[in-house]
């Protein structure tokens, strides 16, 4: 089996995970900006971030065999400062040309703020005007339902945004219509607690078909890890599915996504 | 695909483990100073019997998305939320 987790936040991982994943057969990682765990204090710590992002972590992950791509945005979290924010969105321009980087993202909301909702509409439009693909964080827990609608009228209100470019992430049972009926891709996390189990996200794999659906790990800083993708293709499997049809969705449907921005290099397979 | 009884042969042992493990959670809250109080005013325990009575009596095939939509934050958007970008969109 080849993986690719298109959801990942290795800065914040160890070499350990990068050597499961090697092991496991996962090949590529796309890896997009997101909150420290701590709300930075200037524009110029995001600079450094993002140099990170861009050149330090492709390299660490090339040693293991992973093509990593990312990419920039300030996160929904961050957002309620908007002065840093706008600040933050100025450094993105100019990289959105790096080889490494992908498009726009996870932009979003987080607590369904009105500052949120200025950050968000500001980066769309760094999207729209750039022609960038766009991943969206929708919020976690009892803000999803109402983050993720407000996300996608917004999204849908906007002629500019083609819905195939955009990945909504972390849907749930209750999200999902609203991304993949509105012709967006549609992201599902495995992620302990908080978000979705290995069991349920098959369940939803099998309830709403794999089509525009992309699996992913969203390791990071808190309790989560790379098993948690490999872990659901292994109930997918285990329920007698067949591993070509395990291949479309946690390596080809990854690659048909990234795959509209030509910097992605890893093609889907047979 | 498995049929039913393969399905509950599957899971059940983790269904039977998820029940014991909610039932100790509320034994857990109930032991504590303050317990029986908490058990029985705090919202969220409320909304959490409330998902229980969707296992219970509810009809699926959706009781994951029933109990999600229990879970929601169901007040209105901040005002003006999407209208912004759809005036400005139109522009264009």
């Amino acid at each position: 089996m080849r993986y690719i987790d298109p959801h990942i936040h290795c800065v914040s991982r160890t070499t350990d995970d990068y050597l499961y994943m090697s092991r496991c057969g996962v090949v590529a990682v796309s890896e997009p900006a997101f909150w420290a765990g701590f709300d930075r204090s200037t524009a110029s710590s995001f600079a450094d971030y993002f140099r990170h992002l861009t050149d330090v972590e492709p390299k660490r992950a090339a040693k293991y065999g992973i093509d990593h791509y990312c990419w920039l945005c300030i996160n929904a979290k961050e957002a309620e400062n908007v002065s840093l924010s706008r600040d933050v969105i100025k450094l993105i321009p100019p990289l959105l040309d790096h080889p490494r980087v992908l498009g726009v993202g996870e932009i979003g909301l987080n607590k369904n703020t009105r500052n949120e909702i200025t950050v968000f509409e500001e980066q769309v439009e760094i999207a729209a005007r750039y022609d960038q693909l766009i991943l969206i964080h929708t919020p976690h827990l009892e803000d999803k339902h109402k983050g993720t609608s407000i996300i996608t009228s917004i999204l849908k209100n906007d002629k500019r945004i083609k819905p195939e470019r955009v990945l909504i992430d972390h849907c749930e049972e209750h999200t999902i219509r609203a991304a993949r009926d509105n012709g967006f891709w549609a992201g599902l996390t495995i992620y302990p607690v908080t978000k979705v189990t290995p069991q349920r996200g098959a369940d939803i794999l099998e309830q709403f078909g794999p089509q525009m659906i992309c699996v992913n790990s969203a390791s990071d800083w808190g309790e989560s890890g790379p098993s948690n993708l490999t872990d659901t293709c292994l109930e997918y499997l285990r329920r007698g599915h067949a591993e070509q049809e395990a291949t479309e969705i946690f390596h080809n449907n990854p690659c048909r996504f990234f795959g509209q921005n030509p910097k992605w290099k890893v093609k889907p397979v047979g | 695909m498995r049929d039913a009884q393969q399905t509950l042969e599957q899971y059940f042992l983790e269904m039977r483990w998820r029940c014991l493990s909610l039932a100790a959670d509320l034994d857990r809250i109930e032991r504590s100073p303050g317990g029986p109080g908490v058990l029985s005013t705090d919202p969220r325990l409320a909304k959490l019997r409330q998902a229980i009575n969707v296992l219970l009596e509810g009809k699926g095939p959706n009781r994951a998305e029933q109990v999600q939509t229990i879970f929601s934050d169901k007040t209105p958007p901040p005002e003006g939320a999407t209208k912004r970008r759809s005036d400005e969109a139109t522009k264009g």
